[in-house]
């Protein structure tokens, strides 16, 4: 057993698997401490909030304020607020005063700004240009001259006094800075906000938990299934062999997954809990669990030391447990951590065809998934809503199958490099 | 003397693992065929008997690596050849090769006739396949199976058929040495002789010239071949006729080995050997004397770091060790 | 031949067989459902209807129009009498379009597009992984560790990466549905080209993650022929490496016909997953709009349809490999 574990541990692929595994499981327990709370509270009230850290801008006012005056705030500011449409004018212009614009990037700010000081020229009136653009460039280059100029800018804050009139009580400059340490709230947010609004990342970590015990109860209970059957239908042999390879022979051939959609639609959407999903997803993938077995079962029942434990009047449970088991148990080993990848896999799926677990409880993959795809993130570029999503899933089936891949070249030497 | 059919000098070959180590498997052997005569190599198993049968074939591919020594087979030195000429001018037409398992050596989804028809056409790209085809169906007939196995595949033959396919592809092209190793391990008893019988006839025949068997069943090679060679740690250690070699081991293994076969009657025949208690040492960094030291009974301390050579003794033999022959006879006789 | 002819009707019986298991068990398991189906139907279409009676009237209605009056046994047999005639009644969601009408639209959409795909895959992953065993050293190294990582992307992750890629940043062809929104089915060059641009993208994630498996698995049979037996011993009656590499391929990758066999219905069933993140108009996005709207005897039907096609799917593919096998003939035909 021991130089079983070590050799085991000797392959790297099973190694570099049990890495990204355990390091999953860590992120699994450790983040919630960090970060705890209700992973579905809706603490946005638009969807998809950029992945960022947000700061309050009510509290921001009234933290303390410090002057600084940085070289290249002003062009900062200008970067920011230079609308597309604005940029797609000035280009425009260029164009039409006849500027070099081969190597122009609309996005080197600085640039932009040095060309139209060059170019600009509030007299000139470009060709088949009419009146109303003219002047749309005169404003443009006044704006432009302003938010440049770097100093003297300034924004009130008003409130209201007794008699309800606005009155100045603060002016805020724009050489002011305020610490965020200092505003009362800032909100981080490494994966921005979903489509209700709930922090991606802490619903992530959360939904990954819920998934892997998903995966986990569903191999758990398919192993069970699968390891009944085979060793019955195995050492048994029989009658018994013939009804229980009946029966599984035609749920090899019946998709799981449509089962799956069946059993799952005829529970309804209320009793379908996470444990409920993944007690369905075990009962639908045993078969060939409980076929392997069967077929290394049968290969040892007729050995020596099988027989000789027969002769010695042992009960069948006791052969099984001390003649048979240890026998088969890798194998059951690497079926089990297969059933767990596909267990996991098989939720989203369902999830996604809208048959997943109850969405009011806890967040899964597959219900992250869902809910991304529902309002359109994969199309209006709010990648942190669902890459995250299929990037776990498939980092815990990849390590799940590497881990297998390793105990494979283990336990069967020919494939060993 | 006949003509010498297979000569091999000094052959050295190792295999390097998966972790860049030398493993000296075969480590300087030499010997003789000669036309008409069959030779036994015996030894436990990884002693390099079979490492010997693949590197007499003068073909290596990774992990077996050709160190240095001859292979002469009729009079052509085939060890210094490029692999591919081996390939096409001396595998299966010089030297052919009856495999351990014969149960898995054939292509299973490959009719038999097709397979013959690639190996005859691996030395003769032009022969035609009708031809090839009378010539399987007579050997076919000679070992006594049916034409239309030829349209069979393998998986679709019995174990006894199978085997005798084997030998029958292996000898097609009427090889000079034909290397048998361990061609019965996988039958039973009856099965065992009829493929032994069937091999002697094709010698007696012409077909092939000499015969080469390697196995760890000694009652065996007693019953088939003219001489036997003992190996033991990738060396031989011993070497004379079949009479000589069981009635009158010399080498302190080949005493162990052979001290329960001496009445190679029918009820002893089955015996099992008696163990020789230890193991063989590590090829990998073999020891500097002699390599049975460890584990002879007789051993002397001189034994253990003085190389020791082959010495012939009497005609056709040789052994391995630092005591004379009569006085390792005396021991015996006095045990 | 005879010998053929038995394993052929051994095979036809266990279809046979598993297909009346699919279609009892397609009965009875929407019928399990706790609520009752007609009833929550009823209370659907009625919708603001607040007269008791009225609503009385339209569940008594549905209740004929389903049969679930009559006793289970009696609605088996109607159930089967009319779904041998392709009649699968009436979708709620898409009234009054019959179940089979919707269901013979999207059908032809889901072969067209998963059975080339499937098998392309499938070929693909085959010819990757044979070379990965005969190469072994370095892209074995860099080509298994990525294959095995691409396999492991779901069906759907694959499908929506791919859409963001192609679909959405590079604009290399359209993200949704099986032709041009604004077309109406028709034979004409536009309408094909329509097409052949929808299908891009579906069909090259299905490609991408049928390949990865494919590719893991053939690798591991192909070194486990190299090592087998016959391989020294063809080489030691000299014949040449190309020629043995043929033999060990075609080892190989037959008993990956059983595997295309055994994962098929998996693989059809993350393929459509992939149809509904492109909402491509087939039996995938079908079953989706049915679960959504609660369209029970829709879901009944596409599930049995899809049922029948990878029955059909395995069947065949166990008789071609009975066929080209011999390893199974031997085993089966006598």
């Amino acid at each position: 057993m021991k130089n079983t574990l070590r050799q085991v541990f000797h392959s790297s692929k099973f190694v570099a698997g049990f890495i990204i595994f355990v390091a999953i499981l860590l992120l699994m327990i450790i983040y919630p401490l960090i970060n705890p709370g209700n992973p579905l509270q809706q603490i946005g009230v638009g969807t998809f909030a950029k992945p960022g850290t947000y700061v309050s801008l009510y509290d921001a006012t009234k933290a303390p304020v410090s002057t600084f005056r940085l070289p290249d705030a002003a062009e900062k500011r200008l970067g920011t607020s230079l609308s597309e449409e604005d940029k797609a004018a000035m280009v425009e212009w260029f164009e039409a005063v006849g500027a070099d614009i081969s190597d122009l990037d609309t996005n080197d700010t600085e640039k932009m700004l040095e060309m139209w000081d060059e170019y600009y020229d509030p007299s000139a009136k470009p060709k088949g240009m009419i009146r109303a653009k003219i002047l749309y460039y005169g404003r443009l280059d006044k704006s432009l001259k302003e938010m440049g100029s770097g100093d003297g800018d300034s924004i009130s804050i008003a409130e209201p006094n007794e008699e309800g009139v606005l009155e100045e009580t603060k002016k805020i400059l724009d050489t002011d800075y305020v610490n965020t340490k200092e505003v009362a709230n800032v909100k981080t947010l490494p994966l921005g906000t979903d489509n209700f609004g709930r922090d991606v990342l802490k619903e992530l970590v959360s939904a990954t938990g819920t998934s892997i015990r998903i995966g986990l109860i569903a191999g758990i209970v398919a192993t069970l299934i699968g390891l009944t059957l085979g060793l019955l239908a195995g050492y048994v042999g029989g009658f018994l062999d013939d009804i229980i390879m009946f029966v599984t022979n035609i749920f090899t051939v019946i998709p799981g997954f449509v089962l799956l959609i069946l059993i799952s639609y005829s529970i309804g959407q209320e009793q379908r809990g996470a444990a409920v999903v993944a007690i369905v997803i075990g009962f639908t993938s045993w078969t060939w669990t409980a076929r392997s077995v069967r077929s290394q079962v049968i290969s040892l029942r007729n050995r020596d030391h099988v027989n000789l434990s027969k002769l010695s009047g042992h009960s069948l449970v006791r052969i099984v447990l001390t003649d048979i088991l240890p026998y088969i148990a890798s194998y059951v080993v690497m079926a089990f951590i297969l059933q767990v990848s596909s267990g996991i896999l098989s939720e989203a799926q369902l999830s996604l065809l809208g048959l997943g677990p109850k969405t009011t409880e806890v967040p899964t993959l597959g219900l992250m998934m869902n809910w991304a795809m529902l309002y359109s993130a994969h199309t209006n570029g709010s990648w942190w809503a669902y890459f995250p999503v299929i990037l776990t899933i498939t980092l815990i089936s990849f390590s799940l199958n590497l881990m297998n891949t390793g105990l494979d070249q283990v336990f069967n030497p020919t494939l060993r490099d | 003397m006949g003509k010498a059919m297979l000569e091999v000098k000094n052959l050295k070959t190792k295999y390097i693992t998966r972790f860049h180590e030398d493993v000296y498997a075969v480590d300087g052997v030499s010997f003789t065929i000669e036309e008409g005569k069959s030779l036994g190599i015996a030894g436990e198993s990884g002693c390099g008997k079979s490492t010997l049968a693949l590197s007499m074939m003068g073909y290596y591919f990774a992990p077996l690596h050709y160190i240095s020594g001859d292979i002469i087979i009729d009079g052509k030195n085939i060890s210094g050849m490029d692999p591919d000429t081996v390939r096409k001018t001396i595998l299966g037409t010089e030297i052919a090769y009856i495999p351990q398992a014969a149960m898995n050596a054939l292509n299973p989804t490959q009719k038999i006739i097709r397979f013959i028809e690639d190996v005859v056409h691996a030395h003769d790209p032009k022969k035609d396949k009708k031809e090839i085809r009378e010539m399987a169906e007579k050997r076919f007939a000679e070992l006594g199976l049916p034409a239309e196995a030829l349209n069979k595949h393998a998986v679709e033959l019995s174990g006894g058929m199978k085997q005798r396919t084997v030998i029958a592809v292996s000898t097609i092209l009427n090889p000079k040495v034909l290397i048998a190793d361990e061609p019965s391990s996988a039958l039973d008893v009856t099965s065992q002789k009829m493929v032994i019988k069937m091999m002697r006839e094709l010698m007696e025949k012409g077909y092939i010239k000499s015969m080469l068997f390697i196995t760890h069943e000694l009652p065996l090679l007693y019953n088939v071949t003219d001489d036997i060679m003992v190996m033991y740690a990738g060396q031989l250690v011993e070497k004379g006729s079949a009479e000589q070699m069981v009635f009158d081991p010399v080498h302190p293994y080949s005493h162990g080995l052979m001290k329960s076969i001496l009445v190679p009657e029918e009820g002893t025949r089955g015996q099992k050997l008696t163990a020789i208690p230890g193991a063989p040492p590590n090829l990998k960094r073999p020891p500097d004397g002699c390599r049975f030291a460890a584990r002879c009974k007789y051993a002397k301390p001189e034994c253990r770091y003085s190389a020791i050579p082959e010495r012939e003794f009497e005609e056709n033999r040789m052994y391995r060790c630092l005591m004379g022959v009569d006085e390792l006879r005396e021991v015996y006789g006095n045990e | 031949m005879k010998g053929y002819r038995k394993y052929f009707g051994k095979k036809l019986l266990w279809f046979v067989i598993t297909f009346i298991v699919a279609v009892i068990l397609n009965f009875i398991l929407p019928r399990l459902m706790p609520a009752d189906p007609v009833a929550s139907i009823t209370g659907k279409l009625a919708g603001g209807n607040s007269d008791a009676s009225a609503v009385a009237e339209i569940y008594k209605r549905y209740q004929k129009e389903f049969g679930t009056d009559l006793p289970m046994i009696q609605q088996f047999f109607r159930f089967c009498k009319n779904a041998i005639h392709g009649n699968f009644g009436l979708s709620f969601s898409q009234y009054p379009r019959s179940v089979s009408n919707i269901i013979a639209s999207s059908i032809g959409w889901t072969i067209a597009l998963q059975l080339p795909a499937i098998l392309v895959g499938w070929l693909l992953g085959n010819i990757l992984g044979a070379l990965a065993a005969y190469i072994r050293k370095g892209y074995d190294k860099v080509l298994l560790p990525v294959a095995l990582f691409l396999g492991n992307v779901p069906a759907f992750g694959m499908a929506v990466i791919m859409l963001v890629i192609f679909g959405v940043y590079l604009k290399i062809a359209p993200i949704s549905g099986g032709y041009a929104f604004d077309m109406i089915p028709h034979l004409s060059w536009n309408f094909i080209k329509s097409v052949i641009s929808h299908y891009q993208l579906p069909f090259w994630s299905i490609v991408i993650i049928s390949i990865g498996g494919q590719a893991v698995g053939m690798r591991s049979m192909s070194i486990y022929e190299l090592n087998a037996d016959y391989v020294k011993y063809s080489r030691f009656l000299g014949i040449k490496d190309r020629k043995i590499v043929g033999y060990v391929f075609r080892n190989a990758m037959l008993p990956q016909v059983t595997g295309l066999a055994m994962s098929i219905g998996t693989m059809i069933g993350g393929a459509l997953v992939a149809e509904i993140i492109f909402s491509y108009p087939g039996l995938g996005s079908t079953m989706y709009s049915a679960v959504t709207s609660a369209d029970y005897p829709l879901i009944s039907a596409t599930t049995l349809i899809i049922t029948i096609m990878v029955l059909i799917m395995t069947f065949l593919l166990d008789i071609i490999y009975g066929f080209i096998d011999p390893r199974v003939k031997a085993a089966q035909f006598e």
